[in-house]
């Protein structure tokens, strides 16, 4: 931003609008998109894909290219939808992983955010955590599934937990981030008005960084689906991730592509109300572009 | 602002009328509850506990103690169709032999000289392929190679293969085919109690832990069967290996019991104070059976490679009889693992090893009470009275036993005679019951009035018998319930006791007399188990109690409920 040189700007060659190559052909950067085409875009690839499963798995089952047994048609798996739905209870299922996530994720962010708050305010605490946070970036979280049980049992808290924990692990780096990328100068000129640290940090770097944290909460919540899984191997039964792990021993496989095409419907659907509540919340940072 | 005219709802009316569409939309959700959010069928479920001996048509005649199956296996199992679909280099000749930790596999290990393919191993030299044992502990992935043809062989008990089957034989050249039993599960899983659970029947209203879709659901879920114990009147909980349901139970002291495997659960007691075992595969020597399956395209493909490894396997068996190569078989498999040959030595006494004399018994004696037939009828009915399995596969669709029977034409392992049988001593059933038993079966045969024949014909109206009739018609099912859980108890000890009604208490009615009619029953049970299915006469202990035992406290006159004959299964040191 601050790069431009004092003795009067780039080279003049350089400052030439770019060539019609820039601006013209099939790919422009930063184009705006008709809506219709954005959505057509959109649609390409996930058709492509759908054709590309549908060819693999076409035919009887000893002629595919990919064994039933392996991966159903799609056809298979829509067949299997009234049974997921019915016997299986899906929609239940659903509700249950889902408030898992929620406490989960309300419970790092009990913790995560003023602890990302404050180290991305105070080098101090910044030094102190971030060994801590480096480390744990890196740690293979399913092996902290015993962990949890030892400590929280097997039931309703050690899912939490479990999901909480990850959840934290990721979101404080964000956090500290989102602190970190206020101006300095907006510092400076709440302290020539003379605030103190507890108004800096109250009405200066948490007002400018809120749509950041938004931003990092609203990437941070997929998350927990990636994790679902992991915290629910134990005391399974209830749950999307109990409806994958024992399809995988007994079957139907189509309820497992199933449960996925499902995961992916919520996180979607949970990942607009991010987004236009973000959007209600910060409605300048729509402005920027 | 207040120049323009408002058109429109005020503030409060938006929010009557966002309310009134919320309330539209919840009572709808709500009204439409059971299409939105069903409830699924399984949960509470009541199982009809007499079904458990409808498994099968009654069967009167079969006195004999072997009877071999007459048909060719081709005959019942599925045509493989389309281009086979595995990995095979005609050059190399390597079978992928996916293994778990287990110490059943030792006499592979044994026969292949380790776990990468050997050219010294019996199987390049007396059967001209290789063996590459792989350690594919987790069962989904070991599935998943199977299907995808990259492995030829699927690891599994069989109660897992009843799971796997259905879903494998969508694709006819993934279907399974099991040729040869490895071990029985000897000591290796067991179930591990807290606080005063002494028997099976304890358990009811208790919350217990295991891995779901495992051997070890099928232990605990048929041994509540068995007790007369709903599963529904238990609540479990389900962990995805059986490692967490160890660690479960430890953790959480609001868990009543476990089910897990070798060595936590005789770790457990040791460590957790208030512990106990309360029974092992130790006592139920014949419910788990190690098997191995090969995609049915490759044993089509490769008649003679299937042959060599059930061979081979055999083979290693006779290996392991001398003590140094057993020493060399723990290392290879302890490398093979990653674990000290120590750790691989303390697995000894998990499993045992089914010779071929074991493994004809276990395919094709129609009369064994444990053998391939009534395990997976028995599996099968246990999954589907817990609503876990759909469309049930059928014995002879996976079962080949056309290995065994070349082998035994050719009398290649006529010297491998059967080790299984646990001996017996006569005990009294005053120094057994001191014991509390594992579990207590009880079952109605109707006798006939003052009679003690369990296959007592009808009766016309002159008292006179009715040839090819039965006064019990369910009477050989019945039996076969009985036979299948003394035979899944193989080295258990059993109590049979035989009750009488008390219709003639107080009128003249000795009771010596009553009590020997009871204890006639009894021992009608026994030899009629004992004649059809070969068991051991001093495996059975047998008392009559005469009408002192109402079944129901509470309503001692039920006398329908009062002529019955229990059976206990004790453990073996109850002597």
């Amino acid at each position: 931003m601050t790069a431009a040189s004092p003795a009067g700007g780039p080279p003049p060659a350089r400052r030439e609008p770019p060539a019609v190559s820039a601006r013209a052909g099939l790919l422009r950067i930063r184009e705006e998109l008709p809506a219709w085409q954005f959505w057509l875009l959109g649609i390409i690839p996930v058709a492509v894909l759908l054709l590309a499963w549908m060819a693999v798995t076409h035919g009887v089952a000893e002629e595919r290219v990919i064994s039933p047994t392996i991966l159903p048609s799609p056809a298979e798996v829509l067949a299997s939808f009234p049974q997921l739905w019915f016997e299986r209870e899906l929609t239940r299922n659903i509700g249950v992983s889902f408030v898992r996530v929620l406490e989960g994720f309300a419970l790092a962010l009990a913790v995560s955010f003023p602890l990302g708050v404050l180290m991305g305010a105070f080098s101090k605490v910044k030094a102190a955590f971030a060994p801590l946070t480096m480390f744990s970036a890196y740690l293979p979280i399913p092996t902290l599934v015993p962990l949890t049980l030892s400590l929280f049992g097997t039931g309703e808290m050690q899912k939490v937990v479990f999901l909480a924990l990850a959840f934290t692990i990721y979101l404080v780096p964000l956090f500290v981030a989102a602190v970190d990328a206020v101006d300095d100068t907006y510092l400076k000129t709440a302290y020539t008005l003379g605030a103190t640290k507890g108004q800096a940090v109250s009405h200066v770097l948490l007002p400018i960084s809120w749509p950041d944290i938004w931003q990092a909460m609203r990437m941070g919540f997929g998350v927990g689906w990636s994790y679902i899984l992991l915290a629910e191997m134990v005391d399974m039964g209830r749950g999307l991730g109990g409806i994958i792990l024992s399809s995988q021993r007994r079957g139907p496989r189509e309820h497992i592509y199933l449960v996925l095409v499902f995961i992916v419907l919520v996180a979607f659907l949970t990942d607009r109300l991010w987004a236009v509540v973000g959007r209600w919340l910060f409605p300048y940072r729509e402005a920027k572009r | 602002m207040e120049e323009q005219p408002k058109v429109g709802p005020t503030g409060l009316g938006k929010m009557v009328l966002f309310l009134f569409v919320l309330a539209c939309i919840a009572g709808a959700a709500y009204y439409f509850r059971d299409l939105l959010a069903p409830g699924g069928r399984g949960g509470g479920k009541q199982v009809n506990l007499d079904d458990f001996k409808k498994v099968e048509a009654p069967d009167t005649k079969g006195i004999t103690t072997v009877s071999e199956y007459k048909y060719v296996p081709g005959e019942k199992l599925p045509p493989v169709k389309g281009v086979s679909a595995y990995k095979w280099d005609a050059q190399q000749k390597v079978v992928n032999f996916p293994i778990n930790v287990w110490i059943g596999w030792l006499p592979i290990v044994a026969a292949n000289g380790g776990f990468s393919p050997n050219p010294d191993s019996i199987f390049a030299r007396k059967y001209g392929f290789k063996v590459n044992l792989k350690l594919i502990d987790d069962p989904v992935v070991a599935r998943d190679a199977f299907a995808a043809g990259e492995s030829h062989v699927l690891w599994g008990t069989l109660d897992m293969m009843v799971l796997f089957a259905p879903d494998l034989m969508k694709d006819s050249r993934s279907a399974p085919r099991i040729f040869q039993q490895v071990d029985w599960s000897s000591g290796g899983d067991g179930i591990v109690v807290r606080g005063s659970i002494a028997s099976v029947a304890d358990l009811k209203g208790k919350t217990i832990v295991y891995a779901q879709n495992s051997p070890s659901q099928y232990f605990i879920n048929n041994l509540l069967l068995n007790a007369g114990v709903q599963p529904s009147s238990v609540k479990h909980k389900f962990t995805a290996t059986a490692f967490e349901a160890a660690a479960a139970f430890v953790a959480d002291k609001s868990i009543d019991a476990c089910v897990s495997w070798a060595p936590d659960i005789y770790n457990i007691p040791e460590k957790v104070k208030g512990t106990r075992v309360l029974t092992t595969t130790a006592e139920a020597n014949k419910l788990i059976a190690d098997v191995w399956a090969a995609r049915a395209d490759f044993a089509k493909d490769h008649p003679e490679v299937i042959k060599g490894l059930v061979a081979g396997i055999f083979d290693g068996m006779d290996r392991l009889k001398d003590a140094t190569q057993r020493e060399k078989a723990y290392q290879w498999m302890a490398e093979g693992y990653g674990m000290q040959a120590d750790e691989v030595r303390a697995m000894a006494n998990d499993a045992h090893s089914t010779n071929f004399s074991e493994n004809k018994a276990f395919f094709l004696n129609a009369n064994d009470p444990a053998n391939f037939e009534r395990t997976w009828k028995n599996v099968t009915f246990v999954y589907r009275e817990l609503g876990l399995l759909d469309t049930p596969i059928r014995f002879d669709e996976v079962m080949d036993f056309s290995a065994l029977q070349d082998l035994d034409k050719a009398g290649t392992f006529a010297h491998q005679k059967d080790e299984s049988r646990a001996t017996f001593t006569p005990t009294s059933y005053k120094k057994m019951s001191a014991e509390s038993p594992i579990l207590t079966q009880t079952i109605r045969i109707n006798f006939y009035p003052n009679s003690a024949n369990v296959f007592e014909p009808q009766h016309d109206e002159n008292g006179k018998a009715v040839a090819n009739t039965l006064y019990d018609p369910s009477v050989a099912a019945t039996l076969e319930k009985v036979a299948r859980l003394v035979g899944q108890y193989e080295r258990a000890i059993v109590a049979v006791v035989g009750h009488a009604d008390s219709s003639m208490k107080g009128k003249g009615t000795r009771f010596e007399d009553v009590k020997q009619l009871s204890t006639d029953r009894a021992e009608a049970v026994k030899q009629a188990l004992v004649k059809k299915y070969n068991f051991d006469p001093n495996k059975f202990t047998v008392e009559g109690k005469g009408w002192d035992e109402p079944a129901n406290a509470d309503d001692p006159m039920n006398q329908a409920l009062n002529r019955r004959v229990e059976i206990s299964v004790y453990p073996p040191e109850a002597k």
